[in-house]
């Protein structure tokens, strides 16, 4: 499946490959997530024209957002409405923390329509996320590298550090949560 | 970072999504605060007298609210998702209300003429809904925090759900402590607690539920 697919081919593309990741499947989460990631870029592309620096940030946010909250998805919805409906969301709240009201109009329901731009092509944060993983708590920071970075197994890391593994994946989750909490107060642009 | 870097480090060893979420944080929120409401209810506000339990005064309360609490849940379950309806549960919540409504008024019906104002005011109508969302408070927390791990993408909606499960379990806790016999009673009084506390979810979820 493309991601430029046409929005009804794309939700029927993508829904078996997402229930696949939601039960646990990473390749299928991973490439989930390349397929979205180019979606969402057209969707701000077109909504953020003034403010094209903010679109790769705004992907990146996004995407964090997905995923610390991917239990919310229930199999009974369409994937492309769940994730735009977070899309929104975060668009609002970027034009809110910017102290512009009533910049969105568009209505909810139309999800297809306006899934439809798609640009593989990442123009490039601003925000630097390094830095802001640099920022983290030294035991969130260090079970994010070791498993997330250095690609050990939450076991390999949990022997590493002497920690217990489901102390490693709690560190991991609370690390990205404050990630994303920072990610919200650090704008860039 | 390069968004395929993210993506790379959200992928990886990502493990299966968390199963049944919203009902896994709003439950033990729900719980926590009833246990809370019913606590401040019996301890500090005093609890009914015990043979009032024998008949349908504490029951009838209790079983409106608790009627209340599982279409308010099951309301906040669909508003802590995205594109999920919240129609379903917002239309068994108004049955249940107009159900309550409709038995309150036949009730005063029944009664003579000259003493229905006072079966609907009963002697507390005043501090009723005021005891309803003071004893909605710790739910109203504890449901507000457990929305902000969720993803509610309308935030007042989210809020006004989040207090009217709140006060639906406050009810249930000042049903202990209130000997106010008239089903009308409870149907406005009670109810309008529950509003109050819904009215005060609506205005926190914009300023709490930001994500």
């Amino acid at each position: 499946m493309n991601a430029d697919a046409s929005p009804g081919d794309f939700e029927s593309g993508l829904k078996p490959l997402w229930l696949r990741a939601q039960s646990g499947d990473a390749a299928a989460y991973r490439l989930c997530l390349e397929l979205l990631a180019a979606r969402l870029r057209g969707f701000f592309k077109r909504r953020l024209v003034g403010l094209p620096d903010a679109v790769e940030d705004l992907v990146q946010e996004t995407l964090l957002a997905l995923h610390l909250r991917r239990g919310t998805y229930d199999p009974e919805l369409p994937v492309t409405a769940w994730v735009l409906g977070i899309a929104r969301h975060k668009l609002v709240d970027l034009w809110r923390r910017r102290g512009r009201r009533d910049a969105l109009h568009d209505p909810i329901d139309d999800v297809a329509e306006r899934f439809l731009a798609v640009d593989p092509e990442d123009g490039g944060a601003k925000r630097d996320l390094d830095a802001l993983l640099r920022e983290l708590p030294p035991a969130q920071q260090r079970a994010i590298v070791l498993t997330k970075i250095e690609g050990l197994s939450v076991a390999e890391a949990a022997t590493r550090t002497g920690a217990s593994e489901s102390a490693i994946k709690v560190q991991v989750h609370r690390g990205l949560k404050r990630l994303a909490a920072r990610v919200r107060s650090v704008d860039p642009t | 970072m390069r968004t395929d870097t993210l993506i790379e480090l959200l992928a990886r060893d990502a493990g299966p999504a968390p199963r049944a979420l919203a009902a896994r944080r709003l439950a033990p929120a729900a719980l926590a605060g009833l246990l809370a409401s019913g606590g401040i209810a019996v301890t500090i506000l005093g609890a009914i007298p015990a043979p009032m339990f024998a008949s349908h005064v504490p029951w009838t309360k209790i079983a409106y609210a608790g009627a209340l609490a599982l279409a308010t849940g099951w309301l906040n379950a669909r508003l802590a998702r995205p594109a999920a309806s919240a129609d379903a549960p917002r239309g068994l919540a108004l049955a249940v209300f107009g159900a309550m409504v409709t038995l309150g008024a036949a009730t005063l019906w029944a009664e003579p003429a000259e003493l229905r104002l006072s079966a609907l005011l009963g002697q507390s109508w005043k501090t009723c809904p005021f005891s309803v969302l003071f004893l909605s408070l710790p739910t109203l927390a504890a449901a507000l925090w457990a929305l902000r791990d969720l993803a509610p993408t309308r935030p007042r909606a989210a809020g006004a759900a989040a207090g009217l499960l709140a006060g639906s379990i406050g009810a249930i806790g000042y049903a202990l402590h209130c000997p106010e016999a008239a089903i009308a009673f409870v149907a406005a009084w009670y109810t309008a607690g529950i509003a109050l506390t819904g009215a005060l979810g609506a205005a926190l979820g914009p300023l709490v539920l930001r994500w």
